[in-house]
């Protein structure tokens, strides 16, 4: 099935191997997912702390491109880049707005734009699929979602699941054998965008959830934003010193998950690039689906 | 008295006492400065407002008239306004073919609360009728008489009804007979192009009966007066839903009748037809054929084809076999079931309010206030009641003015609001064949797009939308005043 | 006629922007004006004076005030034609203060305005029939429905006045929410003790007849003669035996049931007595958990019976009770808390409800009257209480102060240092609502002598530490912090909501209801427990949030409503009600279907069915005379007519 594809400016950089994955996943699942023409950055958190016309001017930008494509639905992996476009959408809504933010574009932008919905999103419509192209099981693993703060909230913008417990991400991990610990943490706030003005917040507000991951016991922390991933992996280290320790937890994407599960290689996932090595997790899969009772192996 | 010419319109109110009223009294003492053209009257509720004070008003020089009520779920009287807004609702669909400008009736809801709300109520209002200008009155308009285009196309094959079992059906009655005091059909009138009413109440009688293009009576109109006795009627797919609606408002008792039916070709436009006639001393011959009907008279023979010559109702009709029957026979073609405008409504449709109002005034001056209308229509009970022609409760004069005469229609077609199943019997009656069946289609057609499709006459267990309510209206938006 | 019609300048309210006297002068020459004239102060005593005298005098037989909202002086001016010997009927208003001088300033447009608005009350009297009220019979016995605090007042007062009380329970015991509470603030009264005597008074009284384990099925009639149809359910045991000794709760082997009344902290017997204290003392089958109605094995508590009550074959019943006067007494439940899934949506066994606390906190309850943690039995040291759970929240659509909330956090909290006096307890709260009588030292005495933290923030979410305690993650907003506190124990302050069913039973009493199900009073200021149906009264928490001392003051006034409706031995109806034409009807039930009270009814007349209106039930709206195509049932004192000279004075051409 074709999906219009807002990749979003992190997944041609600072998380590409979050773009490998996710673009490994979907073609396992038969979802083509066809970027965009043209499309622009989002404004992410600048645009909209400054001016919420220019940034929903920038957003309506690429719902417009979506919209001439024919697109029903849009499909983006950043959760930041979801809220900005849907945030636009709903202000688009009002006459006053649109017609405010059609005079900062070329053109005025089309009347209806397609509905933008997250890839988990999608990929959950196609969780039968998945369950069947299952190769390798991740029984035996313990896994901790972690949504992070934009995914599901605000609730009447993002209409993702139950706003403070949202459960999509461990029904699809779940599905795929592992098993999905009770993360109370699993909406808190990593410290977003504010890791370099703000960054002895951040690494207090990223500590706390790599401590509470740790002391759950879990084989690495699951997560579906880049920046999340940033603040957690990248910056493991930073948060370490603010607690006085060190965590050595890896932080994956889900989609890197659902891709071993799949059957593709480390490198095809991308998980080479983490800061925090994921070593110890990949080894345990490895240890379960050598185990003579192959339980925990393949399907 | 009047209104100060020139600066006010006349505007009336309806105020509901315990949340308009008393809102327009919170307005008052907050001297919230209002337009002074409103003359208030209050009511007890907004469900006491019958639909036909706001017409009176209008007919009788009113430029705007709002209703106010308390906001619905709030209602005083627990669901009064409930039945106003569904009420109301139609009422305002039904004035544009009235050749009367909707916005100049409105109905809102403001609690006592709400002195700021009422105050810009009165205000848009008022400024809404001053931009629409004093009302046009019908009495003023120059009458344009025009006939509806009967170029149509039928949902189903249309024919002469020879083909149809009625020996069968003859041999059916006779053997229920004995049970029943009376079966009601047709048989041949003044000549064989002619079809009266038949009351078989012999074995013999049952050899009168006929079955064709020519029974245009509603049998069903005589049941009521039947009632407590055990009556058996023959009917097409239109008088079924009749005999339907009778049953949902008890009218008639569902064991005391027996219905007979045969499915129905379509049956012919008698007035149009006799035009074409012309005077004759005697018919000579009826001929069928599947398609129409050869009649010879004085010598000259005449072919009348279904497809063209039947009545206006025929050709959208989706329900030509009956939808609820005793004993039937013979299927009909099936019918594909598409959204059609009647003819005359079409016509109707196609003009501006302006001419609608030269319309009616033109075909009002017709009319003869001879009551054919309201004898035919079976959901007519009221009888020796009407009050078309009571002084206790006085709603109109004798007078024989187009206005009078417009506002009875008005008032039998609000009556039949939710209840008209489109017999067309009221037009078909009328001696000067004005096409009053129009008025009461739009009401239909307000009814189906208002409550998810309704039509009347379908089920027995239904409830006529007026005479009931929800506590919310999917399809009525609440009065947005900008 | 000959009617006089008085336009008053109130002052110069009136007359500061409407030419009275021109009005006046106007009038005279209006059909059927005999007198005219314009007042300074029409409804003060040198005003109704001159009414009256001008009645005698010009031999009035019906008069026009023009002035303020009749809203205001209707009522008082049909006194004073009435005095004068006319019927209060024969009276109209023209409100030219409110909807004229008023609202605007121009005096050529108001003079003329309100000279056509009495011109439009003088058409109305023109039509205007005298009435009068009719008289009927009244069964003086009252029903109570609903046996917490409230109706439990209702019903004593009403019967030490000396009427007969039926008391319907839906559950097996009466007492309502108050029994299950261990004491009350701000006394710290245990609750049974001061509840008790009062249920064992209704059990005992003898013109008090209580049915539990019973539900109202159906009501039919009007106020003075409602039948009412209850609806007993099976218990199981035959009342009239049983003793209440409690053999048989000792002998079932069936342990595990849902304890209901404990708020399933604990499990209880298929048999059993709510409490120690229930009233009616008897035993009650749960037949879903009992093994001899599910499974026909066991029939040990049949064995044990000293009385043999037991009757496993029972089967419910209903019967018929005639009342002349309801009184809806069905109180509140907890709402459905688990909405909050950042409190663990219900899924940890250390996160209970305020009521849940109560019954751990009851000497009566599961723990024999021990604090002690549901996870583990462990007696806890940190003790949060988190207020507004479920009040006070747009975003849930509870936008209402469940009201004794933040009263019942502070006994809580003083409870647990009594029990348990190392303990520390923390309240989260956004604002304290404190306004009864000692209330607010009884808060401050939480804090001040019993060491509670009061917070003044929200709690934002609440999770395992993953070492068996709760952390609870809040804001300090006094001091701009956010706080994290461990505790052993939360407890949840949940919001209130209209008793299960309420709406249910609204429409069965035909009352109204608000967006949350609690029950329309008539006048929130000034008529808190009578309804807009008459006979229908309120008392306690079923019509708005309250505490113990006003809910017992609402079964107190709510009794007073019905003894004051008793006092005499016949009722007046209001004559402004519909009416219907014999003549004229035509029995196609149009009016019949449509009236919201039921108050119009099928007659035979002649051998022919006609409508006819309950005189005592109709309220006069006017539905039925706007359904009516024949115009044959008319609302008196707002007839077709009326409404018609109405607008045919305004619309004339």
């Amino acid at each position: 099935m074709k999906y219009a594809y807002y990749p979003g400016c992190s997944a041609k950089g600072s998380s590409k191997d979050y773009e490998m994955s996710t673009q490994a996943v979907c073609r396992q699942l038969d979802m083509v997912l066809e970027e965009i023409p043209g499309w622009n950055c989002c404004g992410s958190t600048p645009a909209h702390a400054v001016d919420t016309e220019l940034s929903a001017a920038l957003c309506a930008r690429n719902l417009d491109i979506a919209a001439r494509q024919g697109a029903q639905l849009l499909l983006t992996p950043c959760p930041s880049c979801l809220s900005n476009l849907r945030a636009a959408a709903q202000r688009m809504e009002k006459p006053t707005f649109r017609q405010r933010v059609n005079e900062l574009l070329d053109e005025p932008a089309a009347e209806t734009f397609p509905e933008v919905i997250s890839v988990m999103q999608a990929i959950a419509r196609e969780k039968e699929n998945l369950v069947k192209r299952v190769r390798l099981s991740l029984k035996g693993v313990r896994l901790a979602a972690y949504y992070g703060c934009l995914m599901s909230r605000p609730a009447e913008r993002m209409r993702f699941e139950d706003p403070e417990n949202p459960l999509l991400m461990e029904n699809l991990l779940a599905a795929c054998g592992a098993e999905m610990v009770d993360f109370p943490l699993k909406t808190a706030c990593c410290g977003a965008a504010f890791g370099i003005p703000e960054r002895a917040m951040t690494a207090r507000n990223s500590g706390r959830i790599l401590e509470l991951a740790v002391r759950l016991g879990v084989d690495a922390i699951v997560t579906a934003c880049p920046l999340c991933q940033m603040n957690l992996d990248l910056r493991q280290t930073q948060a370490g010193r603010a607690f006085e320790t060190r965590f050595h937890m890896p932080v994956i994407y889900y989609t890197q998950a659902l891709g071993l599960a799949l059957g593709f290689t480390q490198r095809e996932l991308g998980l080479h690039k983490l800061a925090v090595s994921a070593e110890g997790l990949l080894n345990k899969l490895d240890g379960l689906r050598r185990a003579p009772a192959a339980e925990g192996g393949q399907s | 008295m009047s209104v100060l010419d020139g600066k006010e319109l006349r505007i009336v109110g309806f105020l509901c006492n315990w949340c308009s009223y008393g809102g327009a009294d919170t307005a008052g003492v907050a001297r919230a400065t209002q337009p002074t053209d409103l003359r208030i009257i209050r009511v007890p509720c907004s469900g006491r407002v019958d639909p036909l004070f706001v017409l009176k008003a209008l007919f009788n020089g009113a430029d705007g008239v709002l209703v106010s009520g308390c906001h619905p779920r709030d209602c005083h009287y627990a669901a009064g306004n409930f039945y106003a807004r569904r009420r109301l609702e139609i009422l305002k669909r039904f004035l544009p073919v009235l050749g009367i400008d909707e916005r100049r009736f409105a109905y809102t809801w403001v609690s006592a609360a709400e002195g700021q709300r009422w105050q810009h109520v009165v205000t848009a209002f008022t400024r809404q009728i001053h931009e629409l200008g004093p009302a046009p009155r019908l009495e003023d308009a120059e009458p344009l008489l025009k006939v509806a285009d009967m170029a149509l196309t039928a949902l189903r094959p249309l024919g002469s009804g020879q083909s149809a079992a009625l020996d069968e059906l003859k041999a059916a009655i006779r053997s229920k007979l004995p049970e029943l005091d009376c079966v009601i059909g047709w048989q041949q009138g003044r000549d064989a192009a002619h079809h009266v009413p038949l009351f078989m109440r012999k074995p013999e009688d049952v050899d009168k009966l006929v079955w064709g293009p020519f029974n245009v009576n509603n049998p069903a109109v005589y049941l009521p007066s039947f009632k407590g006795k055990k009556v058996g009627v023959v009917v097409k797919g239109c008088d079924a839903r009749s005999v339907v609606e009778l049953l949902q408002e008890n009218l008639i008792r569902r064991e005391d009748v027996t219905i007979f039916s045969m499915p129905c070709e379509g049956t012919l436009d008698m007035g149009r037809v006799d035009q074409a006639l012309g005077r004759y001393t005697a018919i000579d011959q009826v001929a069928y054929d599947e398609a129409g009907v050869t009649i010879t008279a004085d010598g000259r023979a005449q072919r009348f084809c279904m497809a063209d010559w039947a009545q206006g109702k025929c050709y959208g009709c989706a329900t030509p076999s009956a939808v609820l029957t005793d004993e039937s026979f013979g299927a009909s073609a099936p019918v594909e079931a598409k959204a059609t405008t009647p003819p005359e409504l079409a016509m109707l449709d196609a003009m501006s309010l302006e001419e609608r109002r030269a319309f009616w005034r033109g075909q009002m001056e017709r009319c003869l206030r001879c009551y054919a209308c309201r004898n035919a229509c079976p959901l007519c009970v009221c009888r020796d009641y009407c009050v078309s022609d009571s002084r206790d409760p006085h709603w109109m004069t004798q007078e024989d003015t187009v206005k009078e005469k417009l506002f009875f229609q008005t008032i039998h077609a609000l009556h039949l609001a939710g209840r008209c199943t489109g017999c067309g019997e009221c037009q078909r009656a009328c001696p000067v064949g004005i096409p009053i069946l129009a008025l009461r289609q739009q009401i239909s057609r307000a009814v189906g797009e208002l409550f998810n499709g309704y039509a009347a006459g379908m089920n027995p267990q239904d409830v006529p939308p007026l005479l009931g309510y929800a506590v919310v209206e999917e399809n009525i938006q609440e009065q947005d005043w900008k | 006629m000959r009617i006089g019609v008085f336009v008053c300048h109130c002052g110069s309210n009136i007359g500061g922007t409407v030419d009275c006297a021109r009005v006046a002068a106007l009038a005279r020459d209006f059909p059927d004006v005999a007198y005219a004239t314009d007042p300074m102060y029409t409804c003060a005593e040198p005003g109704q004076a001159a009414i009256e005298e001008a009645i005698h005098e010009y031999r009035l037989d019906g008069v026009v005030v023009a002035s303020c909202s009749p809203r205001m002086h209707e009522p008082t001016f049909r006194r004073t034609v009435e005095r004068a010997g006319l019927n209060r009927y024969m009276f109209e208003m023209a409100n030219i203060r409110e909807h004229v001088s008023w609202i605007g300033k121009d005096k050529e447009a108001n003079t003329n305005k309100a000279a056509e608005l009495v011109r439009l009350a003088v058409e109305k009297l023109r039509h205007n029939l005298p009435l009068a009220a009719s008289q009927f019979d009244v069964n003086k016995r009252v029903l109570v429905i609903g046996g917490g605090v409230a109706g439990i007042q209702a019903a004593l007062d009403c019967a030490e006045g000396g009427i007969p009380v039926v008391l319907v329970e839906r559950e097996a015991t009466i007492g309502g929410k108050m029994a299950k509470l261990d004491k009350t603030f701000p006394t710290v009264d245990c609750s049974a003790c001061i509840l008790g005597p009062k249920m064992v008074d209704v059990a005992q009284h003898p013109k008090i007849t209580l049915y539990a384990c019973a539900e109202v099925e159906e009501i039919s009639g009007y106020v003075g003669n409602f039948t009412v149809k209850i609806r007993k359910r099976a218990t199981y045991v035959d009342w009239s035996k049983c003793t209440g000794c409690g053999a048989c709760t000792e002998k079932c082997p069936a342990k595990k049931t849902p304890d209901a009344f404990n708020e399933h902290t604990g499990t209880t017997t298929a048999i059993n007595i709510a409490f120690p204290q229930a009233i009616p003392k008897k035993a009650v089958i749960n037949a879903q958990y009992c093994r001899q109605l599910t499974k026909g094995k066991c029939g040990v508590c049949a064995k044990v019976c000293p009385t043999g009550a037991i009757n496993y074959a029972m089967q419910e019943e209903i019967v018929s009770e005639n009342v002349g006067a309801i009184v809806a007494a069905t109180g509140y439940d907890l709402m459905d808390w688990r909405v909050y899934q950042e409190y663990g949506g219900g899924v940890y066994p250390d996160v209970i409800t305020s009521l849940q606390y109560e019954r751990l906190l009851s000497a009566s309850g599961p723990t024999g009257g021990h604090v002690l943690r549901p996870s583990d039995g462990k007696e806890p040291q940190t003790v949060v209480f988190v207020q507004c759970v479920g009040s006070r929240d747009r975003s849930i659509g509870r936008p209402y102060c469940s009201g004794f909330c933040c009263m019942y956090t502070a006994k809580q909290a003083i409870l647990t240092k009594d029990h348990i006096p190392g303990a520390q307890t923390f309240v989260f709260y956004m604002d304290i609502r404190a306004p009864g009588k000692m209330y607010d030292e009884f808060v401050r005495r939480a804090s001040e002598e019993y060491g509670t933290e009061y917070i003044r923030g929200r709690v934002s979410q609440i999770y395992p530490d993953g070492q068996g305690r709760l952390v609870v993650k809040g804001a300090d907003t006094l001091l701009g912090e956010q706080v994290e506190i461990k505790a052993d124990l939360v407890v949840l302050a949940v919001g209130i909501e209209a008793s299960k069913g309420a709406v249910n039973l609204a429409e069965k009493l035909r009352i109204s209801y608000d967006n949350h199900g609690f029950f329309m009073e008539s006048h929130v200021k000034l008529r808190p427990v009578e309804t807009n149906t008459a006979g229908v009264f309120l008392a306690g928490v079923c019509q708005g949030a309250k505490d113990i001392p006003a809910s017992v003051a609402q079964g107190s006034a709510a009794a007073a409503k019905v003894l004051t409706l008793f006092a005499r031995d016949k009722l007046e109806s209001d004559p402004q009600i519909a009416q219907v034409d014999i003549r004229r009807c035509v029995a196609c039930g149009k009016c019949l279907r449509c009236c919201p009270f039921g108050a119009i009814k099928e007659t035979e007349f002649r051998g022919e069915t006609k409508a006819q209106v309950i005189a005592t039930v109709c309220q006069g709206c006017g539905l039925c005379t706007s359904t009516c195509p024949q115009g044959a049932i008319q609302l008196q004192h707002a007839t077709d007519n009326q409404i018609l000279a109405e607008v045919n004075a305004l619309c004339q051409c």
